[in-house]
């Protein structure tokens, strides 16, 4: 640890002068391996924010809870389905659970520390994103308060994105550690191991795998143009080391994704998904619309990137450009892909920002290095106790603290209402809004079965299609209640009106429960009469 | 070894990682489990069918105080497919495709007989007389199959996979060429595997599908469809048992024949788990309770007869042709289903007696206009004496034949009237 004694008051106390040097300065006795730059003490306290943030963040109340439902299944039976096993309409629909590793360890969260284990996952793959980009952007400017921009556009690039805990976060550090790997200044060596072996956790992680062999890539793809451009030979990237490596690095990486349960038959899921055409009924698969407030994040930071890029003495490589391009493209075409090309975004802009900065206001010398002392050390470790300890999670583990399930999850999560099924459970099919199935799956009564839930793209066209007459209350509505035998119905009064207030006009259905968010219907044991007949 | 050597071997070694990881996956998971949905191509035979002809699903009785000879023979005489060539609507000719079978002849030549109605259905040049160009065709060609045009539009079928399930009910041969609009030939395989491909167990209607999946396939108990999804025999059961017994085509009635047309099959090639096996034993002897309970006094079952006692209780104000379908669709499962599932034999007989009442005093008009109700009285009543409308007719008229040869020969020479005049 270093101090600072105040030599006025050393001379005061009649000391001679040669003491008095030696006294000036305490001698910092913490190892040099140990010694933290204070810029690291910064990074800390910025991304604990971060962190304690998004471990209050309440638990939203759509496809998670699937996503733990599917988690608990497959950690009970030890095996993955091969069909569609929560929704009964959805039975022999093919499965292929492109998440499973995500959702076991969801699940094994959740068993062992309750919502704050999933808090902090989603919490730490954050913090792990914005640790990776920190390094990756201040390694590159050696500018605080660039990579600290940085930072902030991606968290606001991402804020809609981020509010959702989903196995897509697990994919993000996966990213963002590619991304860290190939944009390493200095290759190593044991990048040969460690991008595949990335790839292949991801693949069983997330099935967003397929955007980081496509970064890859971009990358050899953007090298061999760079070579191509420099020499003017085609046989030039043939012959050039890293466009090689990179090419065999991709291929390597592909084929490590294939070390999941399913083999090649992920690739087939992953590539075809975005075809379902049930997807197109869900706004978060819609192309980036530019109405919206993340539309408009959008646009003004492509507008940033554009001015930071003309002004930018940097030479931009054609990896960049590609990946940016790409990822772009692939974010107006679904706004689910948004999530790929911020990272990117940020990065481009935070070192060609600096770039451009330094243009204009060089600052002679080059940045000064950040002090390394034990006192930083202190206050790095000391941030990071602070930051883990005063979290739902923290308290969970430190003082095994248990919070109620309903300061846990979002406002919108039906919980009276799904407890009341509990208590009362249904004789047979629920019909529900498919944004609570995955609660309900989760939370309701053993064996609940559920009409629909956020898995959209698992449940089959017909029923898909009836879910949306109903919800829409297309001419013929009710009589989907009829032919699916449904036996209650859990609607949300803020998004259903309509929908409720027919529904307590029509005798079949007895309003069982209602509070401010939910109403559940129940059949009533007499039928309607008059079912229409055609020959 | 130089550094391009060292280039070249880790090259090599890349690709034989790759490869051997692709081999591996593969061999593991089985190309076929690949589906690569954006790749178009010829699609695959969904079932292989070994028979040429479709099963077909034989009365255990032949009870002739159900219906006696010439009591059937009346009803079959009401029931014939004395159609006008034109605009012959498909439901009508599919009605009498499947009682009557493709063999069917009659002598008289108003009478359409069973190719020519076969015809109607598989050949769009036949369609294309009866109906001309102005309506859209029956067959729509797909790919490398052929669906059919199904719904409430004029001049097409009503039901969905009905045209499918009258054809195989009717015993025509796997390989049976259909022409289509576009000058193309397809087999009844290419509509069957059509037809398994597009199925959805949760459409509209299953009742057909059911019937036409249950005649062709059998030992196979599962397939594909196009989505990927794995259907069985288990998942139709339960789809046909689903909700409140009186939903469904026909006032329910055509599920219950499928069920017991399903239960039929796992008997003799064992399609069905034993679990659903029971449940849809439960059901049907919960059918045949509210049979027992909802008969009338006269004998016919009424539209509402799930409701059991309650249905006549409160009687409901069926028109005849409602009382038609109800009694003639549960006469002619009744004939198919194993007698623990039946209601008393009196309850039959009294059904029976009212349905062939009802059919013979019905003039042509009448019952051209509901052919397709009173179909199902003589197709019920041919299974209850263990017969087929077609052979029992052809029987019949022969036996007229030889009966008018006989009174011939008795008859003076001079009273004989010559042919040419």
């Amino acid at each position: 640890m270093s101090t600072t004694l105040d030599p006025q008051q050393v001379e005061k106390a009649g000391e001679a002068p040669a003491a008095k040097h030696a006294f000036a300065t305490l001698e910092d006795h913490v190892p040099l391996a140990l010694r933290f730059p204070k810029v690291l003490a910064g990074f800390v306290a910025l991304i604990g924010v971060v962190y304690c943030c998004y471990c209050y963040q309440r638990l939203h109340h759509t496809d998670l809870w699937g996503h733990l439902a599917y988690g608990r299944l497959v950690c009970t039976t030890h095996a993955l389905p091969a069909t569609e096993p929560l929704m009964p309409l959805a039975e022999g629909m093919p499965f292929v659970d492109t998440a499973w590793l995500s959702q076991v360890l969801g699940y094994r969260a959740l068993a062992h520390w309750g919502p704050p284990g999933v808090q902090f996952l989603h919490a730490a793959a954050i913090a792990a994103c914005f640790a990776l980009l920190a390094y990756g952007f201040y390694s590159r400017t050696r500018s605080w308060l660039f990579s600290a921009a940085g930072l902030g556009l991606f968290e606001t690039l991402n804020w809609f994105q981020f509010r959702i805990v989903r196995p897509q976060m697990a994919g993000l550090v996966c990213f963002v550690l590619l991304l860290a790997m190939l944009s390493a200044r200095r290759w190593r060596r044991v990048y040969w191991m460690a991008i595949p072996l990335t790839i292949a956790v991801w693949a069983n992680l997330h099935g967003s795998f397929i955007v980081g062999l496509g970064v890859i890539a971009c990358a050899c793809l953007g090298r061999t143009i760079d070579v191509w451009r420099r020499t003017h030979r085609l046989a030039a990237p043939l012959r050039d080391v890293p466009a090689r490596r990179l090419f065999l690095l991709a291929e390597l990486a592909a084929a490590a994704a294939l070390l999941n349960p399913y083999g090649l038959r992920l690739y087939s899921e992953v590539l075809t998904f975005s075809q379902n055409p049930n997807l197109a009924s869900l706004i978060e698969w819609d192309p980036l619309n530019f109405r919206t407030m993340q539309g408009q994040l959008c646009a003004a930071m492509a507008l940033a990137l554009a001015i930071v890029y003309r002004l930018s003495p940097r030479r931009v490589s054609a990896a960049e450009v590609l990946t940016l391009a790409a990822l772009g493209a692939s974010a107006l075409w679904s706004a689910r892909m948004l999530i790929w090309w911020t990272p990117v975004a940020a990065a481009c802009f935070a070192i060609h920002g600096h770039a451009a900065w330094r243009r204009f206001f060089p600052l002679a010398g080059g940045e000064p290095a950040s002090v390394r002392s034990g006192k930083w050390s202190v206050v790095t470790l000391g941030l990071m106790w602070i930051f883990f300890s005063y979290t739902p999670f923290g308290m969970r583990v430190l003082h095994g603290r248990e919070g109620a399930i309903k300061d846990s999850v979002s406002r919108d999560t039906p919980v009276a209402a799904v407890a009341w099924l509990r208590e009362h459970p249904p004789a047979g099919l629920v019909f529900n809004v498919f944004e609570w199935g995955d609660y309900l799956l989760w939370a309701g009564p053993p064996d609940v079965k559920v009409f629909v839930t956020s898995q959209a793209h698992l449940v089959p066209r017909e029923i898909w299609r009836d879910y949306l007459s109903v919800i829409n209350m297309s001419s013929g509505w009710t009589e989907a209640f009829d032919r699916y035998d449904v036996q209650a119905l859990l609607l949300d009064k803020a998004e259903r009106g309509d929908l409720i207030y027919s529904l307590r006009e029509n005798k079949q259905w007895k309003r069982s429960f209602e509070d401010d968010l939910a109403v559940i219907f129940i059949r009533q044991a007499e039928a309607a009469e008059g079912a229409p007949t055609v020959h | 070894m130089n550094r391009n050597g060292k280039a070249r071997v880790s090259f090599w070694l890349v690709q034989a990682i790759v490869a051997a990881g692709v081999g591996l996956s593969a061999a593991r998971g089985g190309s076929g489990r690949v589906d690569l949905r954006f790749w178009p191509g010829k699609p695959r035979e969904v079932v292989h069918i070994e028979r040429v002809r479709p099963l077909r699903m034989e009365s255990f009785y032949d009870d002739p105080q159900v219906v006696s000879d010439d009591e059937l023979a009346s009803v079959l005489k009401q029931v014939q497919p004395r159609f006008s060539p034109k605009n012959l609507r498909p439901n009508y000719v599919e009605h009498a495709l499947r009682i009557w079978g493709e063999d069917a002849r009659f002598s008289d030549p108003d009478v359409l007989s069973g190719v020519q109605l076969r015809d109607l259905l598989i050949d769009h040049g036949r369609y294309l007389a009866s109906w001309g160009d102005r309506i859209k065709p029956l067959l729509v060609e797909s790919r490398e199959g052929v669906e059919v045009r199904w719904g409430r539009e004029e001049g097409a079928s009503v039901h969905h996979d009905h045209w499918l399930a009258c054809l195989t009910e009717a015993g025509v041969a796997l390989d049976e060429p259909i022409y289509t609009p576009s000058q193309h030939v397809r087999t009844i395989n290419d509509a069957v595997q059509q037809a398994l491909r597009d199925f959805q167990i949760d459409g509209r209607e299953v009742e057909w599908s059911a019937m036409a999946f249950g005649l062709w396939l059998p030992p196979t108990r599962s397939w594909q469809t196009a989505d990927g999804r794995t259907v069985s025999f288990d998942m139709l059961a339960h789809r046909l048992m689903r909700g409140d017994k009186r939903l469904g085509v026909c006032s329910g009635t055509h599920r219950v024949y499928s069920i017991v047309l399903l239960l039929r099959l796992d008997g003799l090639y064992s399609i069905l788990s034993d679990d659903v096996r029971k449940e849809m034993m439960a059901h049907m002897r919960s059918v045949r309770q509210a049979l027992i309970e909802s008969q009338f006094e006269d004998g016919h079952w009424p539209s509402n007869w799930e409701k059991g006692a309650e249905a006549v209780k409160k009687p409901i104000d069926d028109t005849l042709q409602k009382k038609v379908i109800a009694t003639g669709h549960h006469l002619e499962w009744l004939a198919l289903a194993p007698e623990e599932l039946h209601p008393p034999r009196e309850q039959i007989r009294k059904a029976a007696r009212w349905a062939i009442d009802t059919t013979v005093s019905r003039t042509p008009a009448q019952i051209l206009e509901h052919f397709t109700f009173y179909s199902h009285v003589g197709g019920a009543l041919s299974l209850w004496r263990k017969t087929r409308a077609a052979d029992f007719w052809r029987e019949h008229e022969d036996q007229a034949t030889r009966s008018a040869e006989q009174a011939g020969e008795a008859e003076p020479e001079s009273e004989k009237i010559p042919n040419d005049e």
